[in-house]
This record gives structure tokens, C-alpha cells and sequence, in this order.
């Protein structure tokens, strides 16, 4: 499997903190599907926490403005797999630091549309650690280059 | 994202959903999904074509689907992808909403 360039503009893809930067992850994605044989599977979890992570950025973190930077880095290890790491400069968040974990709705109606990214990202990355940066934050979301299940609830 | 509707027999709606259902494409069917939502009683969602569900797309399923059972309707996911399904159980949506990968038993679902 080829090792990414250190150089390569392709391992680094940088936002700007508006919804419509989330459209340049997906051709970016299939750059690196393409150039790392990466499974469908894997792409999908990888396509789907990065959605969750950038979205969550720009709308709680920045409050939706629009000119804060959000880079995403990828590496590949053989032993550690796939590796994206999300950084930006908003304030502290920590997304797997909840008070309590919510119950599983009982009916349709018990249902509030919301808060369910971290919880796709939770179990949809291999791996997930969060870190509190001097000026803002880095998520770290790790994928196993073999597809996996995602853990069950 | 692309969303087309049929109707079947029985008063059933079939909501075909193309593409997919992540923020951008939440925001193009939302109006549109609420719309059908609030003059049918009987929607079936066609996820066949669905190649990406997010959180957000969730939220314009789960939205139209109170709306119809607030109703005294009936919403049936039809055919989800493998890693589309995955996303419904990984959120308990599969515990809350019926899917069928069989259109005769997803039809049944409403009688």
C-alpha cells in the first residue's frame, strides 16, 4: 500500500467553517478511496464522522460563522489503519463527555431529532479521542482497514 | 439529492429518495418530505437509492414520520442499503420504524 506523501496537498484538506465547505470532503474522499483501495464500508464510516465532526464544528463550535478555518489531516498505517484528525480553533468541546447517556426512545414520538452525530461517530469510528488544543480543539477518528461492524448500543 | 413520489395502491405513498441524505441533501427534501407528510397517511420510503444517511437526513425521516403518526398513519422503510441500514439500528431507528427489504411484506406493513 503506497505510504501518503508528506507533501501531497491530498492528505490535507482545509474548510472554511461554512456548511458548504462539507461538499469538498466527498471528492476528497474519493481521492483517497481511489489512491488507497480504501473498502466501501470504510469509506461510508469515514464519510459519515467526517460529516458529523465538520457539521458539529461549524454549527456549535464557531455558531455558524463562516470564516474559521477546519483542517482535516489523513494518514495510513499499516498497524493503526486510517487515521483523520480534525482540528479547529473554536471554543473547548469535548464530544464524548456527556453527563449521562441518553436512553434509547421507547416510541416514535419520545424521538428528538438531534444529538444523534456524536453518537453515529461513537460507533461508527474504530476509534475516537477528542483533546483540548491551547486555541481550540483536535478529534482524532481512527477506521480499521479491514471493514468492521460498528459496535452494537 | 432527489426525491420522487408514487402512489400505490391501498392509499400508500411511495416516497423514492435518490442520492444522498446528508446536510445538503436534507435541506433540498425537507420542505418537500413535511409537504407529503402532512397529506398522506401511509408513506413508504424508498431508501434503495439512498448511497449516504447522515444525522441530518435522519432528522428529515424522523420528522415527517411523527407527523404522519400523529395522524393515526403508518411510515415503512423500504430496501435500505447494507451501510444505510446500519445507520437506522446504530440510532434505534430500526426499533421505531418498520424496514422491509421485501415490497410485498413492507406493503403488508400497512394493512
Amino acid at each position: 500500500m503506497p505510504e501518503p506523501d508528506a507533501q501531497s496537498p491530498q492528505t490535507r484538506l482545509t474548510l472554511r467553517s461554512r456548511l458548504e465547505d462539507l461538499a469538498l470532503v466527498v471528492p476528497w474522499l474519493d481521492t483517497l478511496t481511489a489512491k488507497y483501495a480504501i473498502p466501501g464500508d470504510t469509506r461510508f464510516r469515514i464519510d459519515l464522522c467526517l460529516e458529523e465532526a465538520i457539521s458539529n464544528i461549524v454549527r456549535h463550535g464557531y455558531g455558524g460563522q463562516p470564516d474559521h478555518a477546519i483542517t482535516i489531516d489523513f494518514s495510513i498505517d499499516v498497524r493503526t489503519g486510517l487515521t483523520f484528525t480534525v482540528v479547529d480553533n473554536a471554543p473547548h468541546f469535548a464530544p464524548n463527555e456527556q453527563a449521562e447517556p441518553v436512553p434509547a426512545p421507547q416510541t416514535l414520538e419520545d424521538v428528538t431529532p438531534g444529538g444523534l452525530g456524536i453518537q453515529l461517530m461513537e460507533k461508527f469510528a474504530t476509534t475516537l479521542r477528542y483533546e483540548q488544543l491551547p486555541d481550540g480543539n483536535r478529534l482524532t477518528l481512527g477506521f480499521d482497514l479491514a471493514p468492521s461492524k460498528p459496535a452494537d448500543a | 439529492m432527489k426525491l420522487s413520489t408514487e402512489e400505490l395502491g391501498g392509499g400508500v405513498t411511495r416516497v423514492i429518495l435518490d442520492g444522498r441524505l446528508d446536510i445538503e441533501g436534507a435541506a433540498a427534501v425537507d420542505l418537500r418530505m413535511n409537504v407529503i407528510a402532512g397529506s398522506s397517511k401511509f408513506l413508504l420510503l424508498d431508501m434503495e437509492k439512498l448511497t449516504f444517511l447522515g444525522s441530518m437526513g435522519l432528522r428529515s425521516i424522523l420528522v415527517p414520520a411523527q407527523a404522519v403518526r400523529r395522524r393515526g398513519g403508518r411510515v415503512v422503510l423500504y430496501a435500505p442499503a447494507p451501510m444505510v441500514e446500519e445507520v437506522l439500528k446504530a440510532s434505534n431507528i430500526d426499533t421505531l420504524l418498520p424496514i422491509h427489504h421485501d415490497l410485498g411484506s413492507a406493503l403488508a406493513a400497512f394493512k
